[in-house]
């Protein structure tokens, strides 16, 4: 009864990898390929532990553990090159605080840390949100990738 | 004798293991269905966790049934355990990243409750415009 369980769960396996693998050939983003390439992680470690019931050994069980420990790494490695972020130690609010930066009523009364170099940045508009009109202001995810691009000048 | 007679106990938890067995593969053959036919990078990764948690966690089921040895329960517990601490990280990672790369179809979210956090950052001195502001 084990050795049927055994082949349908390998043939399961097997078909799963196949279409994770046109998930990675096909992908239109490389995190499409990542999250596939995960998956195939994890099958390749599920088809271990298979055998290691049908044959009833422990042999590849410190090859599940370690995959279970680092197999998140490449993932994060890749999503966070992906997405470009801004570089570390930059003065001013970062988003990854989580804090939301405070939004000024008029632009004349603005005051803070950094406001100074803000003020001298953006000219006399002040606190107007110049960033509609340069961006096209066609949707928040447009807004929030846009200006991430480095920029010359 | 009935239930506790070695033979027949043996008999159950190998039927047992096997239901846990296929169960596992189906969890992995649904993860690759999805792969393919799911049209954007969430419904991906939803698709994605499927043998990360669900299908690795029947797999380890019918290997701790099958061992039959409390060695082999912690090893499983482990195993487990850290997949369930490691799974989330990169899954929030790579979502992350797929939102603020607009890999998602707008259309098909029922609701996109991040857009307005980011609407209101990007509203005033946000973190764009002072990447902006440092670069002049």
């Amino acid at each position: 009864m084990l050795e049927h369980a055994y082949w349908i769960t390998q043939t399961l396996l097997a078909a799963a990898v196949f279409c994770a693998v046109y998930r990675v050939f096909r992908g239109p983003s490389v995190l499409d390929r990542v999250i596939s390439v995960d998956v195939i992680l994890i099958i390749v470690s599920s088809m271990l532990i298979t055998d290691m019931v049908a044959r009833n050994h422990q042999d590849f069980i410190l090859f599940v553990i370690a995959t279970a420990v680092i197999g998140f790494l490449g993932a994060v490695a890749i999503a966070r090159y992906v997405a470009v972020r801004r570089p570390e130690g930059a003065a001013g609010v970062t988003e990854l605080t989580g804090l939301l930066p405070r939004v000024p009523e008029d632009p004349g009364s603005e005051s803070g840390g950094s406001a100074g170099a803000r003020r001298h940045a953006d000219g006399p508009v002040g606190g107007e949100p110049v960033t509609d009109q340069r961006l096209g202001g066609s949707g928040p995810a447009r807004r929030i990738l846009r200006p991430r691009r480095p920029r010359g000048g | 004798m009935g239930i506790l007679d070695p033979e027949l106990l043996d008999q159950v938890l190998d039927g047992v293991a096997s239901v846990f067995l296929v169960v596992g593969g189906l969890m992995s053959l649904a993860a690759g269905i999805g792969m393919v036919r799911f049209p954007d990078l969430h419904s991906r990764m939803h698709a994605a966790t499927k043998p990360q948690v669900l299908g690795l966690l029947s797999l380890l089921m019918a290997a701790a049934i099958t061992w039959r040895s409390w060695t082999g329960v912690v090893l499983v517990l482990l195993a487990w355990g850290l997949q369930l601490l490691t799974a989330p990280a990169s899954a929030h990672v790579v979502g992350r990243a797929g939102y603020r790369t607009k890999h998602f179809k707008a259309g098909q979210l029922a609701q996109d409750e991040l857009a307005r956090a980011v609407d209101r950052i990007s509203r005033g001195h946000g973190a764009r415009r002072e990447v902006r502001d440092e670069s002049d």
